[in-house]
């Protein structure tokens, strides 16, 4: 870097980072400037294309193995405040941005981003032309990465990429999971989110949660309902489970590849039909898994605030926040019964097909009876949600807690609550009447 | 379930004239919604005032009328056309206001018409601001705490319970019309009165102040089955207290963190469901408490808005489109997003780039009004622009107003830099059109973020940035232009430096910064606006430019390409005409087979929508930005005579840096702009024009002004819109002329022509293929010459020239436009005194009467000249002979914004002062004329008192107006002079007194209602006479007036017209059309 460069950029608030490399296993190389921790990171390559939360993102334990690239460019904006945060430490391997900020303004910020990353040593580098990047990406598939601060020799970093591992097949959830049960209540819902969420309701449920790499916003807005949370490991036996004598059973989400976490699926296999369950994200996939079905590796994944899924039991439209590599193939959970799918025998591999007849369609599952598909998503067609009609359970691939994102499902942890009750009516609820369920606005004071 | 069969003809409601606050977005949102409705097969008819739209070109509905927004001329389309449904929601305040007013006066259930895309109900939930706050209250969601005023008692009494500072906001006013903060009682009685006048319901909201709270405005979607979307968020860099149309506004939301946003997320889906907005794009404001995050409502429009355009064109989602889709019965996830056209529009775009929108003002026209930014909507225009950070963006917008900046300062010019103590201190606190060029001066003074934080109130992550982008230009200015290097280079781009800037600080010139610039290789990347942030493959062609290093997404060439230079921000003298004019062009080059690429930065119009051209460049239209398009694009022609003078003025650097220029050459151009070369022409060809003199000295000017005479018209050379010309009467009033030209334009010398008092003013305009010439109409002006001609009403066919010598007119267009060898549209500016025509000037380029002469003719005048450009001949076209007859009159006449400026002379002159006009075709010329009238004015006056006071020189023909004006039941009063001169005709009058001799009888009278029009023709160019008390008077209290003896012989005529005979709905597809 020139000195004249340096001199240009001395009174900013940017100071010249060292230089950084990206290099991916195909061979394209993206160059920019350390903005956190050095270090030299390997991992998957995706991308996020929500606009704020990147906190959030960078704290989801289901980003465990991953280079994140945000395709916002300027990320860091509004700094960090550390009970936004979905999980205790990072686990993404590392972060792209276009442009890092380092003076941030928010009224709740602690500290910035940068120095958030430095703290929890996550490698990432700024000035990249992520929408390059994410063009790669989009079009040659996801794949492996380095990211390195140290080595800055494209030859090198391309050889040490294509000797790293792969997450196909790699059990990542235990690496992100917890060891010891804990109890998660009231008390430990984020103090600095009171001014917009109102009091939770009083704790009525006892509900097991399966922590795979859980973000702490799936666990808040169980809180919120009325669930008194004992967050388990990834393996624990059905039995201890059942011998807790809970009301529900919630399956968490989790990074990486599902058909890697059998220590998770065969238990949840022995919990379907003895107690209500609900899956997010990996835990919907671990229930698909438990029922026989097959998972398949998107080309790229879903990650973002913006994937519209429609719900073909209200025939309603939300806006999702979607993190996933991984889907469920629904034609593998049985064959289609006519009666209950407007006549259909036949499979669509794109199930959009659904969304245009109006139809949720049922298949019999040879373990769980009837399987109803209850959630599409719009933008490609791949199964979204389902809800087992014979047992009560039901999943979702998406993030109803969103966190980043948009909160039109949040009906769905309120549809748990309901499930509890034993309710058969239990998924129909009406977006806009749950709409400002939790939110809480107006009651603060002028400073 | 697709769309509703069982209606099939849908009437639209356009916005009528550009008014302050009521632009051409809604030109954008009513042709985007006209297509679509008609794509899929319904019927449109539409109504609309303004003929410089898009929208009203005859081939858009089905039928077109180009008629008063008014309940009573929409209910005689309803009549005529028997529509099924009513689509009120795309047509801004005025569209919506008409549609309540027919809606609540039983016209639509008596014609049957429903009203679709929002029903009355809602509309008055999202308007009336106690009916919204009851809604809020419902949703628990917080309102400014407030009470409502019907007189200055109630407003008190409520202050004393909120306490000082508070914000007053009249009900149902446009753009927020009349509302301001008060700060003390003084204030409270000003804002109050005013406003209690202004409100149709005369009913003013008293609130609490919010001022300096951070502004958030959330583009919201919604349709039938109850889905929503949030298509665009948007930060205002300005807090609270200005006016969300005068702010600078930023898309995305910058600062919010993920809980605060989706809580404003949820909030505003919430308030579409509580209003009842059944389907369609809304806009919620809110405000938020910076230090405790309380987030307030402030207002929510039931209808597509001025940001609604912005977000569309921030975020390549067509709000417009789509809510007209969705009002004939399609849901959200059945439209298909057209930028992908592979995933449904049920979504919320996701942008990788940063957006920054800057209004653009035009106080210099309005002296003595007070510039401070308030509540109260004062922009005239708007720019946006796309950059990957906010740094590259704001650095792009603030070189893309026209304004002669060339970036965040560090460029020269501007008042900045040499401003000092108290006066400079108020320039940076004091929200104003420049305040962001005195903060960065203030930055560079070693101010501090949080101290200019305290003292505007702008958030300090918009201040950071800038300190980054100024500590750059500082660090660079001083070095050599060879000292850069490829690094420092790109790192003074990414900051947002443009060429200019760099040549300014390195002490070299635009050109050599260039040159240095791509030796380096450091040469921009175009990235495409997609909607979804890079994750879908994009089909449309909408790019910007970025410092990014890696990867440019324009497609390669495959065919000829033509590249269509836009207009840039609206502003006086420069509007949607040119916007018109350059979609025409657009449409004719892509039937002639060119790839069309449009260049231009102003999102409000259809040009700048994705789908008007081939490809879309939202660029400025500076040297370096368009010359780095033409690098990627290497156009096969680029036409710069359409868009006005912005991209005329690019003419001759683009042809000497060896781009192809279409059409007429820039050698042509400076033919006829320049005087001394323009007068040989015409002494050449022996046509006659006013004796002239130009002059760079106050001496000169003197020796000029003995040598042609007193009145003269005096102006600086290259000007736009008037701007800085005069009429000066004596020594005294040119010296003062003199001392202030010289800030104008330094390099130009001033010019003096002799000026033709009370001469008929005429525009032709003409197309030329450099063989042969097509008049296209010739349009004769009702104000009297020296009145500029973008303000003065004008009529075609001409009222009153006799046939001779509208031929004599045609014959010198016709030499002038060969001799000039202009190769596309011409505007000859006449006059004519005592039967000799004089020419005033010509200008080689499309003028702003081309969509009024195209929409009166039925010929288009800009589809004709692209034509030209690529080739064709005028002789293959099968045009009409230009001296047909017609047996029908088309006026347009001027809309005024002196309403949105106290203070400032409301008296017309060569200075041009309009935003906007408004077309009226009739079977005679006072029909149409009193058209144009109460397409302004919307409610003619039928009965009380009529004032006149006229000069002496108007005293012997004022008396057969006045006697017209007595007959239509109108009684008289006048001044001295004036009641001496009718009385003496044997017309009866009051005589009252004049204001400096004491008497506010008048002043009175008109703020009372009592009279209802004023006719008072001005003598010379003071603001402190009688005349401009009333007349401001009269501009305050919405009172008809005129200011010349011609107008007012119109308008008489026009009211006695209508109380004969009445006026009817006349359809643009029944005139006359060109079938090329």
């Amino acid at each position: 870097m020139s000195e004249i460069t340096k001199k240009l950029l001395e009174n900013t608030s940017k100071p010249l980072g060292a230089p950084a490399l990206l290099v991916l296993e195909d061979g394209a190389v993206f160059s920019g400037t350390s903005c956190a921790a050095q270090g030299e990171v390997f991992g998957e390559i995706c991308f996020n294309t929500s606009l704020e939360g990147y906190l959030e993102v960078i704290t989801d334990p289901s980003y465990a193995g991953q280079i994140i690239t945000m395709t916002y460019p300027q990320i860091g904006n509004y700094g960090v405040n550390r009970e936004d945060c979905q999980s205790e430490k990072p686990a993404l391997r590392g972060l792209v941005v276009r442009d890092m900020c380092q003076v941030p303004s928010n009224w709740r910020s602690e500290l910035t981003l940068p120095d958030f990353l430095r703290e929890n040593n996550v490698v990432a580098i700024e000035g990249v032309d992520t929408r390059a990047l994410v063009r790669h990406v989009r079009d040659n598939g996801a794949q492996r990465a380095v990211l390195s601060t140290l080595d800055t020799d494209a030859e090198s970093l391309l050889a040490k990429v294509r000797a790293s591992e792969s997450i196909v097949g790699v059990n990542l959830a235990e690496t992100v999971s917890r060891s010891e049960k804990a109890t998660f209540g009231i008390d430990d819902l984020p103090k600095t989110q009171a001014f917009a969420l109102t009091a939770p309701a009083p704790a009525k449920y006892k509900v097991v949660a399966y922590d795979c790499g859980a973000k702490l916003s799936i666990f808040q807005n169980l809180v919120r309902v009325g669930c008194e949370l004992t967050a388990v490991p990834w393996d624990t036996p059905a039995e201890d489970v059942l011998a807790m004598n809970p009301d529900g059973v919630f399956l968490s989400n989790g990074p990486g590849d599902p058909d890697a976490v059998s220590g998770t699926y065969t238990q949840v296999e022995k919990l379907l039909g003895k107690v209500p369950v609900f899956g997010i994200c990996l835990g919907h996939q671990m229930m698909s898994k438990a029922a026989g079905a097959q998972i398949e590796k998107l080309k790229f994944g879903h990650r973002g605030g913006n994937h519209p899924v429609m719900n073909l039991r209200t025939h309603r439209v939300e806006i999702t926040a979607q993190n996933h590599g991984f889907g469920l193939l629904f034609p593998t959970l049985g064959e289609l019964i006519p009666e209950e799918s407007a006549g259909e025998t036949e499979h669509r591999d794109d199930l959009r097909f659904w969304v245009e007849k109006c139809v949720a369609p049922v298949v019999r599952n040879e373990k769980f009876g009837r399987i109803q598909l209850t959630h599409v998503n719009l933008n490609d067609g791949t199964a979204e949600g389902i809800a087992f009609l014979d047992i009560p359970a039901f999943s979702v691939q998406y993030h109803p807690e969103a966190s980043p994102g948009p909160t039109d499902a949040h009906y769905l942890f309120t549809a748990f609550s309901r499930l509890m009750d034993g309710r058969e009516d239990y998924l129909d609820i009406d977006i806009a009447a749950d709409r400002l369920a939790g939110w809480k606005f107006g009651g603060e004071v002028n400073a | 379930m697709p769309k509703r069969t069982d209606i099939k003809s849908i009437l639209v409601i356009g916005s009528g004239p550009i008014v302050i606050g009521q632009a051409c977005e809604f030109d954008y949102s009513g042709a985007q919604a006209c297509k679509v409705l008609k794509a899929d097969g319904y019927r449109v008819i539409l109504v609309n005032s303004n003929p410089a739209t898009i929208m009203t070109d005859p081939g858009l509905a089905d039928r077109t009328y180009v008629e008063p927004i008014t309940p009573e001329f929409v209910e005689k389309v309803i009549e005529k056309e028997r529509p099924d449904a009513l689509l009120p929601t795309l047509g801004g305040q005025t569209g919506l206001n008409t549609a309540v007013a027919l809606a609540k006066s039983g016209v639509l259930d008596k014609y049957g018409v429903e009203m679709v895309g929002c029903d009355l109900p809602a509309i008055e939930r999202g308007e009336d601001r106690k009916l919204f706050n009851e809604c809020m209250e419902e949703l628990g969601i917080e309102v400014a705490r407030s009470g409502y005023a019907y007189s200055m008692e109630d407003a008190e009494s409520i202050v004393a319970e909120l306490g000082f500072p508070v914000v007053c906001r009249p009900s149902f006013t446009l753009g927020g019309a009349g509302g301001g903060i008060a700060h003390d009682m003084d204030e409270l009685h000003l804002i109050v009165s005013q406003g209690l006048e202004l409100s149709p319901a005369g009913e003013v909201l008293v609130e609490e102040s919010i001022e300096g709270w951070k502004e958030y405005e959330m583009e919201v979607m919604r349709d039938r089955v109850g889905n929503g979307i949030i298509v665009c968020s948007i930060e205002n860099f300005d807090a609270m207290g200005v006016h969300t149309g005068d702010s600078i506004t930023v898309a995305p939301a910058q600062t919010l963190s993920d809980v605060e946003y989706q809580r404003m997320r949820t909030a505003s889906l919430a308030i579409l469901e509580k209003i009842g907005v059944e389907t369609g794009g809304s806009n919620v404001q809110f405000a938020v408490n910076p230090k405790t995050g309380r987030m307030i409502v402030i207002e929510m429009n039931p209808r597509v808005s001025r940001s609604s355009a912005l977000a569309s064109k921030a975020t390549g989602f067509p709000i417009a489109k789509a809510a007209a889709k969705l009002a004939v019965g399609y849901t959200l996830d059945e439209i298909v997003n057209d930028i992908t056209k592979a995933t449904p529009a049920c979504f919320e775009p996701s942008i990788d780039y940063c957006v920054v929108k800057v209004p653009r003002f035009a106080f210099e026209k309005f002296q003595g009004t007070d510039d401070t930014l308030t509540t109260r909507m004062k922009a005239v225009g708007e720019i946006m622009s796309i950059g990957r950070t906010f740094e590259e963006s704001l650095g792009k917008a603030l070189r893309s107003l026209e304004n002669g900046r060339a970036g965040l300062g560090a460029d020269g010019k501007g008042a900045e830099s040499a401003m000092q103590g108290a006066e400079f201190d108020d320039m940076v606190c004091r929200p104003t059109a420049n305040r962001i060029f005195f903060i960065a001066e203030a930055m560079r003074r070693g101010m501090s973020v949080e101290e200019l934080h305290e003292k505007t109130g702008i958030d300090p992550w918009f201040l950071a940035r800038m300190a980054d982008m100024v500590a750059v230009e500082q660090a660079l200015s001083g070095h050599k232009l060879e000292e850069l290097d490829e690094d420092d280079m790109r790192c003074a781009k990414r900051f947002g430096l443009s060429d200019v800037q760099i040549a300014h600080l390195t002490g070299s010139d635009e050109l050599s910064v260039r040159a240095h610039r791509k030796a380096l290789g450091v040469v921009p990347a175009f990235k495409t606006v997609d909607t979804c942030a890079a994750e879908t493959p994009s089909k449309t062609a909408y790019h910007y430019k970025t410092y990014d290093t890696c990867e440019s997404e324009v497609a390669p060439k495959t065919k000829k390409r033509a590249m269509i230079l836009g207009a840039g921000p609206n502003r006086i003298g420069q509007g949607i005409e040119f916007d018109y004019c350059c979609v025409h062009a657009s449409y004719a080059l892509a039937d002639a087979g060119f790839e069309t690429i449009m260049v231009n930065c102003n999102p409000e119009t259809v040009s700048t929508d994705y789908d008007t051209s081939d490809k879309l460049y939202f660029e400025p239209l500076t040297f370096e930005d368009v010359m780095d398009i033409v690098d990627v694009e290497d156009p096969d022609g680029v036409v710069v005579t359409l868009g006005g003078q912005t991209p005329l003025k690019l003419a001759r650097a683009l042809q000497e840096a060896g781009v192809p220029i279409m059409g007429t050459s820039p050698e042509a151009i400076d033919l006829a702009e320049d005087r001394d070369r323009f007068s040989q022409v015409l002494d050449e060809l022996k046509i006659i024009y006013p004796a002239a003199g130009e002059a760079s000295t106050l001496e000169e000017a003197h020796r000029v002004a003995e040598h042609i005479s007193f009145p003269l018209l005096v102006r600086p050379s290259y000007v736009l819109g008037g701007r800085g010309m005069a009429i000066v009467y004596d020594n005294d009033q040119l010296d003062k002329y003199m001392a202030e030209a010289a800030k104008i334009s330094p390099d130009h010398p001033v010019y003096l022509d002799r000026f033709l008092e009370a001469a008929i003013e005429v525009d032709v305009d003409a197309l030329c293929d450099g063989k042969d010439v097509f008049v296209g109409g010739i349009l004769e002006h009702i104000e009297m010459a020296g009145i500029h001609s973008g303000d003065s009403a004008c009529c075609t066919p001409p009222f009153s020239l006799s046939l001779s010598l509208q031929g004599q007119l045609r014959d010198i267009a016709r030499r002038l436009a060969l001799r000039l060898g202009v190769v596309g549209l011409l505007n000859i500016q006449f006059a004519i005194k005592d039967q000799v025509i004089y020419v005033i000037e010509a200008n080689p380029r499309a003028s702003r009467t081309v969509p009024f002469v195209s929409k009166s003719t039925g010929v288009p005048l800009a589809k004709i000249a692209a034509r030209i450009m690529a080739g064709e001949k005028l002789a293959d076209l099968n045009l009409p002979a230009d001296d047909r007859e017609f047996d029908y009159f088309c006026v347009k006449e001027a809309v005024m914004p002196f309403g949105r400026f106290p203070g400032s002379d409301v008296v017309l002159g060569p200075e041009m002062k309009s935003t906007g006009e408004v077309m009226g075709i009739a079977g005679n010329f006072p029909a149409a004329f009193t058209k144009t009238q109460l397409a302004i004015d919307y409610e003619p006056p039928r009965g009380g008192e009529v004032f006149i006071s006229v000069n002496d020189g108007d005293k012997r023909n004022i008396t057969a107006i006045a006697r017209s004006v007595a007959r239509l039941g109108f009684s008289l009063v006048a001044t001295t002079g004036t009641a001496r001169a009718l009385r003496a005709s044997g017309i009866e009058c009051e005589e009252v007194g004049k204001i400096h001799a004491g008497s506010h009888t008048i002043l009175d009278r008109i703020a009372s209602g009592e009279i209802v029009l004023m006719i008072n023709t001005p003598f010379g160019s003071s603001t402190n006479t009688d005349g401009y008390e009333m007349r401001a008077a009269c501009v305050r209290h919405g009172v008809s007036y005129c200011t010349t003896l011609a107008g007012a012989q119109a308008l008489i005529a026009g009211m006695e017209a209508v109380r004969e005979t009445g006026l009817d709905v006349i359809a643009l597809q029944d005139l006359p059309q060109w079938e090329g």
